[in-house]
């Protein structure tokens, strides 16, 4: 795998079909970590394991604009798996980033593994083949998972008043370094409501209620539009749950709208839309 | 619970149907608990869901947002995109632990004085029994 990825890099970058290829390196420490190849001799630099864990669409957001004003953006080949695909259907459909201008390298996937204990995600993941993609490497894996959703249906079935509590002391873990917020290739907003000024929307206090109120926030900003790659949660030195979060409002998504973030680039996502009659619970 | 408490409450109101409801009820001279806090918008889909978690955080005990009835939106469709949003926000609070009979979301058109005053008792007397909710009260 690591060879072809290699070796479709070289070519995407010397035929200057991209200027950059975004996949991933050996890092410090036996990690992984994003690599930015701008040179194919440079292309030998890329790898692919199961350690591979980062949403590389997280960085498109920085190939939006032209390195310089009149300059056409720059295009960028990337590789993805099945998870970050769909985060890359989000951007298209929220229109951050043209097709013609990303290169997919897809990826099949058989889970990846964080300390070498496989993400608990990677064990619901029913999606194995990524869903858009120029070109797909590897063979198609049988095991797929099932997402249930049980640790959330646990979590709701407690008393709300020990709900709370949870949540609580999982926020007041929270040192607000916003790591979840740069991981998520959903948050791309150039002003986040937790840093704006004017409306001050949340007190600079490293508190619980200001904590509270970023998590809930952020968690409704995605609704409907997190694919559940779990980026956030990775990213968090505190080992926040947020995939509780995330995933409680993709299942009342799924209920109430019917409707699944990332499957595709074209239809209209739920809060963007409406119907006349529906029942919902108010 | 302490039987003086007064529950603080904020009261998103649309600027087409609700708010002239609820001044029909002042003006027909229809008694209702005193303890909310309007603010006018112009529509019930200008509330953002952030309004809510905002008057949480800096100590409200309960909010109601209120707009025409579907249908009846002056801007046409303002409120059935309240209703989607408030349908997932409903659940989200649910699930941090905020009681779901604290938000309050209901359509009061600018003809149902009667109703407003309804509505605004039974959810005053529905906040009043769950208590005060935690943070800093507004007027200190």
């Amino acid at each position: 795998m690591t060879d072809k990825i290699r070796a479709k890099a070289r070519e995407l970058l010397e035929s200057g079909q991209v200027s950059c290829f975004i996949g991933y390196e050996e890092g410090t420490r036996g990690r992984v970590r994003p690599a930015f190849v701008y040179d194919p001799q440079d292309a030998d630099r890329l790898i692919w394991d199961e350690r591979c864990t980062h949403n590389l669409a997280v960085y498109l957001h920085q190939f939006q604009r032209p390195p310089r004003r009149g300059e056409e953006p720059p295009r960028v080949g990337i590789l993805l798996k099945p998870c970050d695909s769909r985060s890359l259907n989000v951007l298209f459909q929220e229109e951050q980033i043209e097709r013609e201008r990303v290169y997919v390298v897809g990826l099949t996937c058989q889970g990846v593994k964080v300390n070498g204990q496989p993400e608990e995600r990677c064990l619901r993941c029913s999606e194995r083949v990524p869903l858009v993609y120029d070109l797909v490497l590897g063979s198609v894996p049988k095991v797929v998972g099932r997402e249930d959703y049980a640790d959330v249906v646990r979590l709701e079935g407690l008393p709300p008043g020990e709900r709370l509590a949870f949540w609580m002391k999982e926020f007041d873990r929270c040192i607000r370094c916003y790591a979840c917020r740069q991981a998520c290739p959903a948050c791309y907003c150039f002003e986040c409501v937790a840093e704006q000024l004017d409306p001050q929307w949340m007190g600079i206090a490293i508190d619980v209620p200001q904590k509270q109120f970023f998590h809930v926030m952020r968690a409704y900003h995605l609704a409907g539009r997190c694919s559940g790659c779990n980026a956030c949660e990775d990213a968090c030195p505190m080992g926040i749950p947020l995939s509780l979060l995330n995933r409680k409002i993709a299942r009342e998504v799924e209920t109430m709208f019917g409707y699944k973030a990332g499957q595709d680039a074209v239809t209209v996502p739920p809060l963007a839309t409406f119907k006349k009659e529906e029942a919902l619970p108010l | 619970m302490t039987t003086d408490f007064e529950p603080q409450i904020i009261g998103f109101l649309c600027r087409w149907c609700s708010y002239p409801g609820a001044d029909l009820a002042g003006t027909s001279r229809i008694t209702y608990p005193p303890f909310m806090r309007v603010i006018r918008v112009p529509c019930s889909g200008r509330v953002d869901p952030l309004f809510v978690l905002k008057a949480f955080q800096d100590g409200a005990d309960g909010v109601m947002v209120l707009g025409c009835h579907p249908g009846d939106c002056h801007y046409l469709e303002g409120n059935y995109h309240a209703r989607r949003r408030y349908a997932l926000m409903h659940r989200l609070l649910e699930y941090v632990g905020v009681d779901k009979d604290r938000l309050l979301v209901d359509w009061v058109s600018a003809a149902e004085g009667r109703h407003f005053a309804e509505v605004t008792t039974e959810f005053t007397a529905q906040v009043r029994e769950l208590g005060p909710w935690g943070g800093k009260r507004i007027d200190g």
